[in-house]
């Protein structure tokens, strides 16, 4: 909302002319001031000058000439402009003015007549966007001679404000002198309202929706002449953001400004037998709005109709038919209460969000109709001239009910953790307009423009406002002990784990598309490939929600690759959102890693299938886990490269190459190793026990076995190690190759191997035959030879 | 029975040897001459073996003396080669430190998650408990226990994702804040509670400078007897003051949100010019940061708990904000994007 400093000041003396003080004021009552836009007239050396005669031009009868007295010596002006007679109170920009954007007026002559400056139009002085020609002022507007801009509203400061949803009556220049009143302690003004009455009005009103419409008041002016509103009240409503149209709908729009009740102007003769009905539409029912859109209106739609039609939608847009046009003589003035959430509902079915839509809402005061009706009817007569009628009718189905609460003393300082006494709560609430009485608890009535106001932390609220949110004591207490829990601590040590193997994490999007999960080639009855899909997604690329973390990963892959940096690793921990038996879908948080190009460090080398599995078991490590990695056929990936994690023979993810056409889905090239896995299914290791370490020497001695080419390493290690009895201490594969003297499809694997005793040195005697056994059980179950033996 | 003369001569040839012997090795083989088994010392001491009295006195103190003086000459020389070969052989070793080290090359924690593990840090040394739930919730949790008018903008499905589950087509979303955890919680919870809520959130936003469709939020949340407004201000001042590693002041201005009341928008002074306007700030001097407040009775009473008898506060901020605010990030669309020359930014 933007509201005038100028405008305010009419209801309240504030001590201050400076904007940013106010503006600091607004902020700290909760009245958020998003800018302040100074304005002022943008021209200099314009006088008010009365038109004194009009000659025709000698060579041109496009033009005439006018004589003009601006105080001294009748001076003759060349004009353009015919809509001014003689009598004219006229703006004149005298030899030297400057106007808009600088152009300096000068004495010149125009088709051989000298002009010694100008008559100025609204357009030439950023006054408006009047086109019929110059500016007429109204006779006596001010003394010929008298600077022009002086008389201007000006300078000002236009306040840009965000009203919170909760504050209705911050909704109006007067609601916000109301609070700027209250914070200096300060009495406000009422806005004038003087009239006389003639005759008594034919209009009725009947409401058949008592609910919705709790209060409607018509109040009728006869013999107004539609005609610009004055340069005052435009200004006002320019500076307000709204369009000024004629001076009896602006009257409408100044009042809903000024008090922030919406009103509506009929013309009375449109109204069939000035009957107006408050009633729901028929579902269908067409209605063309104000803004000349055709609607069809809903069973939930409340309208203001005459005796048939409706003539607009109740608080939120009049209709056409029903409109103030130029030939408009006899205006009924519509102000009502309406219940909010169904002007917002009708609203949001409308796609209209209107001053009035914006102010219902939030709720307006219901006892604000008389006054706002008798503050336009004067308005009207005054700028549009004619008489109001008597007999303003005020159908009051739902009477207002004063909010009364009971608030203890001690809620302030229970809730805010301040002692403020009694007395200077009751001084708060009252400065703001409550009525209070009674000392503990305080009887405090809510006035009827702070709907918003209903139990005692909304009155605590506003004891604090004016306390000063920035007055209150500063506490720091700490809870009852906590910390991480089991699962969030295991996430972080994960993370911290993979960043030390080298990799970097990245955040990805919940979403995904179908194409994404086509691409990662998963198997038909993969749960998976059953996403759970969005209703109202963003777009197709964000339809689905992820139930694998690679997509993200493989496009920050492709991304980088894009980018020229073709050595990536990356991982990621999130969701996955998979169907399952609850309310909710099932949601682990899985840990996922991809990586491409060329190892970080001096290490060197491309990342292959070896670094899936490493870092699988390092992370795994970390988490106090042993992971087992278990050669497989997974779909997605690499046939030949790729593998099951299990953790205590419990299947938690699976590591490896993609699939050589993944990775083309992704425009990867290089070989891309990957890992997911469902850190949330691990139970949390077992306190580790201690191993006394053995104070002898160990027996180190390495041997080579001729295996076929399909025996895995992890069994020949599991083989090894299970004939090795219990004094093997370590046990690694160091050395692997093919080729001669070994036959086509063997390979040769060299392990060594370390025994200690506990209690003494192992002789060799003992060796021999824990060699021998080692031997014959890689022979019996895997078929593998020793060498050298 | 080798002479007296022979000893002394065949020694001082050695002695003259050893003083112009340049290796240790060299020193090694003359050891092994002038006192070895086949030398003329060995000899004589062997011959001694049969020597008469006489003999054994006389040869046996030249023996003896031409030992110790080989002997000591030996030491003396391939000590003084010893130092002399180490000193050479450690230059040869040079290496140029200056060259790049070998190193573990270490990936990084994404920014966001590093201020989110600082932000738990913060609170869980303070006693708070880090709760978590569900991103995809249901409208219960994250409208209707909150105090969230059915007519709320917020609901509408353009500003929230729904989930196509269940049969409600209004029942299942992504939430769109964190404090549907606050309710879960304080449901199976007694009061004290004190718990931070940091997680991922949705909104249905397109990607611009200051909006992604999921965020980062962390609320905070503190109910209890004698918990009031001014611990609200004396925790959020410790937040900040711990998280930007300095001394902040905070502003805190009226506001309205449906779960507090009074409810208030935190704004703290700038962390890089200190309140005197800089392009951080957009010259303001302060940066309107989060929204916080007193929790609502209503919310009090929602989770079962007696509103007259306990009180608290909360508050939420959102995480990448913070982010972009101390490390001067334009726009939140980096965060998302997986760029390693920004990932590597913030080892
Ligand atoms: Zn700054």
């Amino acid at each position: 909302m933007k509201a005038s400093l100028r405008w305010i000041k009419e209801f309240v003396d504030l001590p201050t002319n400076d904007a940013e003080v106010v503006a600091g004021v607004l902020s700290d009552l909760g009245i958020e001031v998003e800018g302040i836009e100074r304005r002022e007239a943008s021209f200099s050396g314009v006088v008010v000058a009365r038109v004194l005669a009009i000659k025709p031009h000698p060579a041109a009868d496009k033009v005439r000439i006018a004589t003009l007295d601006d105080g001294g010596e009748p001076i003759d002006v060349v004009c353009g402009a015919w809509n001014f007679g003689e009598g004219a109170t006229v703006a004149y920009a005298r030899v030297g003015a400057v106007l808009p954007g600088g152009i300096t007026i000068g004495k010149k002559p125009v088709r051989g007549v000298m002009s010694p400056g100008m008559i100025c139009s609204e357009i030439e002085m950023d006054l408006g966007e009047e086109k019929g020609g110059i500016l007429v002022l109204p006779d006596g507007y001010a003394a010929p001679g008298t600077d022009f801009a002086g008389t201007l509203p000006y300078p000002d400061a236009i306040f840009d404000l965000s009203i919170t949803p909760n504050r209705p009556d911050a909704m109006s220049i007067h609601g916000l002198a109301r609070e700027l009143g209250a914070f200096y302690e300060l009495p406000v003004r009422i806005p004038t309202a003087v009239f006389s009455e003639e005759g008594a009005t034919a209009a009725r009103v009947i409401i058949e929706e008592p609910e919705r419409c709790t209060r409607f008041t018509a109040r009728e002016v006869r013999g107004v002449q539609v005609g610009p509103s004055p340069l005052w009240m435009r200004l006002r409503l320019r500076d307000a953001g709204v369009r000024p149209i004629s001076n009896v709908v602006d009257v409408t729009n100044y009042v809903m400004l000024e008090l922030g009740q919406p009103l509506h102007a009929f013309d009375l003769d449109r109204i069939t037998d000035e009957t107006i009905v408050v009633r729901l539409a028929r579902a269908g029912e067409p209605l063309t709005t104000l803004d000349g859109v055709a609607r069809s209106l809903s069973a939930e739609d409340l309208v203001i109709a005459g005796v048939d039609e409706p003539l607009g939608l109740a608080g939120i847009m009049g209709g056409g038919d029903s409109e103030v046009s130029a030939a408009t003589t006899r205006v009924l003035i519509e102000v009502a209460h309406f219940e909010p959430t169904r002007v917002l509902l009708s609203g949001k079915r409308h796609g209209l969000r209107t001053e009035a839509v914006s102010r219902f809402e939030r709720g307006v005061d219901p006892e604000l109709p008389p006054a706002a009706s008798a503050r336009a009817a004067s308005l009207m007569v005054e700028v549009a001239g004619g008489g109001v009628v008597g007999g303003f009718v005020d159908a009051h189905p739902r009477p207002h009910q004063s909010v009364e609460i009971a608030l203890p003393v001690s809620e302030a300082g229970r809730l805010l953790g301040a002692d403020i006494a009694g007395a200077e709560q009751a001084g708060y609430l009252r400065r703001l307009g409550f009525a209070v009485e009674g000392g503990n608890p305080l009887q405090v009535v809510v006035p009827s423009f702070r709907p918003d106001v209903t139990r005692p932390a909304d009155l605590i609220e506003e004891i604090a406002r004016l306390h000063g949110y920035d007055n209150f004591p500063s506490r720091l207490v700490s809870g009852q002990g906590g910390g991480l829990g089991p699962l969030q601590n295991m996430l972080r040590m994960a993370r911290m784990a993979m960043v030390g193997a080298g990799f970097f994490e990245i955040l990805s999007f919940d979403f995904i598309a179908a194409r994404s999960l086509e691409g990662l080639r998963l198997a038909p009855d993969d749960p998976r490939s059953r996403p759970i899909r969005l209703r109202n997604p963003l777009n197709e690329e964000q339809e689905f929600l992820r139930t694998t973390l690679l997509p993200g990963l493989l496009d920050g892959l492709r991304r980088n690759v894009q980018r020229n940096r073709p050595d990536v690793a990356l991982f990621e921990v999130g969701s996955v959102f998979l169907r399952g038996e609850g309310v909710l879908p099932e949601q682990p948080r899985h840990l996922a890693f991809a990586a491409t190009g060329a190892r970080r460090g001096r290490s060197g080398g491309d990342y292959e299938a070896g670094d899936a599995a490493g870092v699988a078991e390092v992370l795994l490590t970390a988490l106090g886990h042993q992971a087992t990695i278990v050669q497989a056929a997974v779909p997605g990936l690499h046939p030949g490269r790729a593998a099951f994690l299990e953790v205590d023979g419990r299947r938690i993810g699976s590591v490896g190459e993609i699939d050589p056409l993944v990775a083309a889905a992704w425009d990867l090239e290089n070989r891309v190793v990957v890992g997911e896995f469902d850190l949330a299914s691990l139970e949390a290791p077992a306190p580790a026990p201690f191993i006394m370490p053995s104070a002898y020497p160990p027996v180190v001695f390495d041997l080579a076995f001729d295996l076929a080419e399909e025996v895995a390493a992890a069994a020949l290690l599991a083989t090894v190690g299970a004939a090795a009895g219990p004094f093997l201490e370590s046990l690694a594969i160091f050395d692997v190759f093919r080729g001669e003297p070994l036959g086509p499809g063997r390979k040769s694997v060299a392990v060594r191997l370390a025994f200690r005793a506990p209690d003494r040195t192992m002789v060799d005697g003992e060796l021999g035959p824990i060699r021998r056994a080692i031997s014959s059980r890689v022979t019996d179950d895997l078929g593998g030879r020793l060498r050298g033996g | 029975m080798i002479p007296r003369e022979d000893l002394r001569a065949h020694a001082s040839a050695i002695l003259y040897r050893i003083g112009a012997a340049a290796t240790v090795a060299e020193v090694d083989r003359l050891q092994d001459e002038a006192l070895g088994e086949s030398s003329p010392i060995t000899a004589a001491r062997r011959s001694l073996r049969e020597a008469t009295p006489d003999q054994k006195r006389a040869l046996g103190a030249i023996v003896n003396e031409v030992t110790t003086t080989l002997a000591d000459a030996l030491a003396a020389r391939r000590s003084v080669l010893a130092e002399e070969e180490r000193i050479v052989r450690l230059a040869a070793e040079r290496v140029d430190m200056t060259l790049p080290g070998y190193r573990p090359e270490r990936g990084a924690a994404h920014l966001v998650m590093q201020v989110w593990d600082e932000i738990v840090d913060i609170f869980t040394g303070i006693g708070y408990t880090v709760a978590a739930g569900p991103e995809v919730e249901t409208a219960y949790y994250n409208f209707d226990a909150l105090n969230t008018p059915a007519t709320h903008p917020a609901r509408l499905e353009s500003d929230t994702l729904y989930v196509d589950y269940g049969d409600d087509p209004e029942g299942v979303l992504l939430r769109t804040q964190t404090s549907p955890v606050q309710a879960r919680w304080m449901e199976s919870h007694q009061p004290p509670v004190h718990i931070i809520v940091p997680g991922r959130v949705y909104r249905r936003d397109a990607v611009d400078a200051t909006h992604t469709p999921v965020f980062h939020q962390m609320e905070a949340l503190a109910v209890g007897e004698d918990i009031t407004f001014a611990d609200l201000r004396g925790t959020l001042a410790y937040f900040m003051d711990q998280f930007f590693g300095k001394h902040t002041r905070q502003r805190f201005l009226p506001n309205f949100f449906p779960f507090t009341e009074p409810s208030a928008e935190m704004h703290v002074s700038c962390h890089r010019c200190d309140g005197s306007g800089c392009r951080t700030c957009g010259n303001r001097g302060w940066i309107e940061l989060l929204g916080c407040g007193v929790v609502d009775p209503n919310v009090l009473e929602a989770a079962g708990y007696d509103a007259g008898r306990v009180s608290g506060w909360a508050f939420g901020v959102g995480i990448d904000r913070l982010a972009m605010i101390r490390h001067d990030i334009p726009e939140l669309r980096f965060f998302f994007d997986a760029d390693l020359r920004v990932l590597e930014q913030f080892r």
